[in-house]
């Protein structure tokens, strides 16, 4: 049988267990809405482990990343810093958004932020920058998986059909079975993605050099200029090291379709407990990637577009059977990220608009239905993205991460008690300056000085953040002491809703 | 509970020993120190070349740290 033949079916083989498994998450669907968009609040670890690092990793981590090694080396091995830091961060933030969210009742990132700066416009400004800037992560995740579709099949299924097709089955039990759906998915998916990319690795490693340690030193023979910094290209210079470790984990987790995670946890002993362990998944999935990429380079250098090296190398060097289970991994790591973040706006959106100023008496049912149709217009918005630009993968999912962060600021203040927290205006005046700056700094001159662009507009909003809050009326007395004031009992009291 | 304390520092030494271990390992993983001190290829660790193996290094400590911290239950 072709390799084609056996690719195409095991990716669609795939497909049909994630509608399955949809379809069972519909029959355990209770009428609360709570239930639909958070899974009730009841995400165990083992759960909530698998779909945070399904969904932190993406199409990018399975294709681009092992692009970035073939193209620019060893530097790439950074992505272990930013993937510990998520560790680090979900164990100190998440876990106080965790314990806000289940107090006070919160669902997405702006009711946390509208609550505590007591603000209409605070909230509408938080979920305008959730939506938006996870409406780009969408369009790299629907390019992945019509590329990927494309490439299993041999270009046999064009590329807007791919993305078509992976986009309705994974809108189908999205809609099907809520984030119960996207959780029980991402179990799979994580497993998957993960042992794909390991085996896929290893087993061309094995075959093009013997070992992983020949293959080291086959490098430093033939291209030694992959094992230095900045790397052949001069991507990474100091200041890109350090913006890409900041903006690829705090400005990741600040996304909605993170954010939301850490407020379905089932306890905070569930967080604590990812976030020492989840660092050991996400880091270690980039080892392998590292062999994918230098093993490329040295056996197929030139390629015009570097994210095709992990199934190039596979078409032509592995058994039919495991590129159709790696490239049907590939397709689960997409897959993963893209339902999660379709849940993520379709909840913002629900939430943060629907309910908030359009029908805030709506029943349970009622909320569900126009979430189930808002996936819909999702769906045909990813799409149109996906077919209309085609930038490379990291640079939009940098700009992506870059916009989320500069919620950093005024989510800091909610969740870190200090004697003088952001004023509402200084958290506008931040987010506006961050903004702007992030598009002088990313689109007009592009990392000034080196400095990841959002370094620079980080930084920018912060400043502005606290310039503005010192001359401007800090949130109500009342409203600090509730929200903190809780937070002190939980962090130093141990005392847990 | 009128004006609650800063949360940005730690408490307890076990909570100041955390914050240095972790921010001391990320400050070894990142410019100026990766740049000036691990930007080489040799000596080679375990068949592995310098930048590569110290920076894998580096990233055990920190996992380390965090999982020390979770052990300690801060």
């Amino acid at each position: 049988m072709e390799p084609w033949v056996v690719a195409t079916a095991l990716i669609f083989l795939y497909l049909i267990v994630t509608l399955v498994i949809g379809v069972v998450a519909n029959r355990r669907l209770s009428s609360d809405a709570e239930d639909f968009m958070l899974y009730g609040r009841k995400a165990g670890p083992v759960v909530l482990y698998l779909t945070v690092v399904a969904t932190y990793h993406s199409a990018f981590a399975f294709l681009g990343s092992g692009g970035f090694f073939y193209t620019h080396g060893v530097g790439f091995w950074v992505a272990g810093c930013w993937t510990i830091l998520v560790g680090a961060i979900t164990y100190t933030l998440g876990v106080r958004i965790w314990f806000v969210g289940k107090r006070f009742g919160y669902v997405t990132p702006a009711d946390l932020l509208g609550d505590f700066y007591q603000s209409e416009a605070v909230r509408v400004v938080a979920a305008l920058v959730s939506v938006v800037f996870t409406l780009l992560y969408v369009q790299v995740q629907a390019q992945g998986l019509g590329y990927i579709l494309s490439v299993a099949s041999g270009d046999r299924i064009p590329f807007a059909l791919g993305t078509a097709v992976l986009l309705v089955v994974a809108a189908f039990y999205l809609m099907a079975g809520g984030l119960r759906a996207v959780y029980w998915t991402d179990v799979l998916q994580g497993v998957w993605m993960y042992v794909a990319v390991w085996v896929g690795a290893l087993v061309l490693t094995i075959r093009l050099f013997g070992s992983p340690l020949e293959l080291w030193r086959r490098v430093a023979a033939e291209r030694p200029d992959l094992l230095t910094l900045p790397g052949p290209e001069g991507f990474f210079g100091p200041g890109m090291w350090f913006g890409m470790t900041m903006v690829l984990s705090f400005g990741v987790v600040l996304q909605p379709h993170m954010l939301i995670r850490y407020f379905s946890a089932d306890s905070a002993r569930t967080l604590k407990l990812l976030g020492a362990t989840t660092p050991i998944y996400l880091a270690s999935l980039y080892v392998p990637a590292a062999f994918v990429g230098l093993a490329g380079a040295l056996v197929r250098p030139g390629l015009e577009v570097p994210d095709q090296i992990f199934p190039v190398l596979l078409f032509e060097f592995a058994p039919a059977w495991l590129t159709g289970l790696i490239l049907a991994g590939a397709t689960a790591a997409a897959m993963s990220t893209l339902d999660s973040i379709l849940h993520s706006n379709m909840t913002v959106l629900t939430r943060d608009v629907y309910q908030r100023y359009i029908n805030p008496d709506a029943d349970a049912a009622r909320v569900v239905g126009v979430g189930r149709l808002i996936v819909v217009a999702l769906l045909l918005v990813a799409f149109v993205l996906s077919v209309t630009s085609s930038e490379f993968l990291v640079v939009v999912v940098t700009m992506s991460a870059a916009g989320a962060m500069q919620l950093l600021p005024g989510i800091c203040a909610v969740c870190f008690p200090s004697r003088r927290p952001l004023s509402r205006s200084g958290v506008l005046a931040g987010v506006g300056v961050g903004l702007a700056t992030l598009y002088v700094t990313t689109v007009a001159s592009p990392h000034p000085l080196g400095l990841h662009g959002g370094i620079w507009s980080l930084a920018a909003n912060w400043a502005a953040a606290w310039i503005v809050t010192l001359i401007t009326a800090a949130p109500e007395a009342d409203t600090i002491e509730r929200i903190h004031g809780a937070l002190e009992d939980f962090v130093y009291r141990d005392e847990s809703p | 509970m009128s004006s609650p304390r800063s949360h940005w520092r730690p408490r307890t030494a076990r909570g100041w020993f955390a914050l240095v271990a972790f921010v001391g390992g990320l400050v070894l993983a990142q410019p100026p120190v990766v740049f000036a001190f691990a930007n080489r290829i040799s000596p080679w660790i375990l068949g592995m070349p310098f930048l590569y193996a110290y920076l894998s290094v580096v990233y055990l400590w920190l996992i380390g740290v965090l999982l020390v911290v979770w052990r300690w239950r801060l």
